[in-house]
């Protein structure tokens, strides 16, 4: 007696309502467990900007203009990367119960993550344009080329996070490891530093590290009113398809074996 | 006697062997600081070459000795676990796989965990709205709704898997020793669903060290041993089989 495959047809049709279902919950775990709830994510970004705006502008007395601007439109960007990356590394053990025991796709968990974090992202970004408000710099029309920004931006990093987290099963000091990679880039990204100071001692920099050209064209967009270096922007491109490509066939092959090995 | 009925799970040629490494490296740090050492694999096989139908509707009691593949057997049949090359396991349905605190999260609240767990059993929001709650009141976990379901006791936590997956509809339960813990009082009100009919139409696959149990609900047995099916039939001969084997 054969059977026809009805597997996962009910699981499937519920999926968008499921993946945002659990996109709120990590992100009411995330921000509305302390007692200064979404406040914190606005503390954050704003004691780094303190922190760093003492060191590289008080003390270092860097040339940037506007730097507080300058520094917060990159910080946002390092966030969501380095949210995403690090939170995403140990995630098929952490939400393991989701999958253990039922055929939920785990390509779903990744997105609700993914998507809790751009609604933090959301969230700064809305206070970087109330900054620029404020300080009279404004925007232009080529803000409009935001969604396609993130939109690469959240492919890069979904892909590292799925390499990231497959690697993880194998190699469980990954999580020590991963941290000190990204401070590698960080400092190799124009975060702080000046990124024509950064490109003219390393050349083909936006080749190797990816944050390089997102900072860059996000600073553009935003505080600059220039389109982006449609360079650089093709460059991110292929970096985040190739990751995500890597990523998805790991997950694929690496991923069916995870609730016996985690 | 099943030969009209509709086949709920089928295995085809099912093995499970687990890779236990000698030494294990699950660092970078180890397998840089061993590439020259050799890793001795060991091979074992917790199931050997499975076939079996069950039926829809049925209710097939999985008995065996500690260790002789029984939980093993339902996380291949709940698709937890893949099967060894050239085996096959197919399904009609939605499956839910039940032990103590499975599928939970115990960061989440009851109330968050009852969402996501009626989620992934493919039911829509406001389909969990409706039996809401339902599921908390067989539970009798009412007052304890936005409570963490960390601090919750192994039976609270117990009762609220048992109840979602009573209301959440799943077509083939795996109830994996879920008889034996909890209090008298709820194990009453368990055992009562089964009697209940409730398993009409649906599928469900018990394993317990408890033979009277699996004697008075289940028609069939599977006796399990060393991996080995080694008596799939009436439950009164699994059970004296199994009397035997000790």
């Amino acid at each position: 007696m054969e059977l026809p495959a009805l597997k996962n047809s009910v699981q499937k049709n519920n999926r968008l309502e499921r993946i945002w279902l659990l996109a709120k919950i990590e992100f009411k775990l995330r921000y509305n467990e302390n007692k200064l709830g979404l406040l914190w994510a606005l503390i954050k970004p704003l004691s780094l900007l303190l922190i760093y705006f003492i060191a590289f502008k008080v003390i270092l007395k860097t040339s940037v203009e506007n730097y507080s601007i300058y520094l917060f439109s990159g910080l946002i960007i390092w966030q969501f990367y380095l949210e995403t990356t690090d939170g995403l590394t140990r995630i098929l053990s952490t939400k393991k119960y989701l999958y253990e025991y039922s055929n939920m796709s785990k390509i779903e968990i990744y997105l609700a993550s993914l998507i809790s974090i751009l609604l933090g992202f959301g969230f700064n970004f809305s206070i970087l344009l109330t900054f620029l408000f404020i300080t009279g710099i404004g925007v232009d029309v080529n803000i409009l080329y935001s969604p396609v920004l993130v939109l690469i931006l959240f492919f890069l990093c979904f892909g590292i996070g799925m390499i990231l987290s497959n690697l993880f099963m194998h190699f469980k000091d990954l999580g020590q490891i991963w941290p000190l990679v990204s401070q590698l880039i960080m400092w190799l990204s124009p975060l702080f530093i000046n990124a024509e100071a950064l490109k003219s001692n390393i050349p083909y920099i936006e080749a190797f590290n990816p944050m390089f050209g997102m900072m860059t064209n996000f600073r553009n967009i935003t505080m600059y009113h220039q389109p982006p270096d449609f360079e650089i922007l093709l460059i991110n491109s292929i970096q985040a398809i190739a990751f995500f490509s890597i990523g998805f066939i790991m997950l694929k092959i690496m991923g069916k074996k995870a609730s016996e090995i985690l | 006697m099943f030969s009209n009925k509709k086949i709920s799970i089928q295995l085809k040629n099912v093995s499970k062997s687990f890779k236990i490494y000698n030494k294990t490296y699950h660092t970078i740090k180890h397998r840089v600081l061993n590439l020259h050492k050799k890793n001795e694999v060991k091979l074992i096989s917790a199931l050997k070459n499975i076939n079996l139908d069950i039926y829809k509707g049925e209710c097939v009691g999985v008995i065996g000795r500690n260790g002789s593949g029984k939980s093993t057997l339902t996380k291949v049949m709940s698709g937890a676990f893949l099967p060894d090359k050239g085996g096959e396991v197919i399904k009609d349905g939605t499956s839910l796989l039940l032990n103590l605190g499975v599928g939970f999260s115990h960061e989440l609240t009851a109330r968050e965990n009852i969402y996501v767990n009626g989620s992934t059993l493919g039911l829509r929001i406001k389909q969990i709205d409706e039996i809401f709650k339902d599921i908390v009141g067989f539970a009798e976990l009412e007052d304890f709704v936005d409570t963490k379901i960390k601090y919750f006791s192994s039976g609270m936590i117990q009762r609220l898997s048992f109840s979602i997956a009573i209301y959440a509809k799943a077509d083939i339960l795996f109830l994996d020793e879920i008889f034996a813990v909890g209090d008298e009082k709820f194990q009453k009100k368990a055992t009562e669903i089964l009697e209940r009919n409730w398993i009409e139409n649906r599928t469900a696959i018990i394993v317990s060290h408890s033979t009277g149990l699996i004697e008075q609900y289940c028609n069939r047995a599977i006796l399990m041993h060393k991996g080995e099916l080694l008596y799939f039939g009436d439950t009164g001969e699994a059970i004296e089989k199994y009397k035997a084997l000790e």
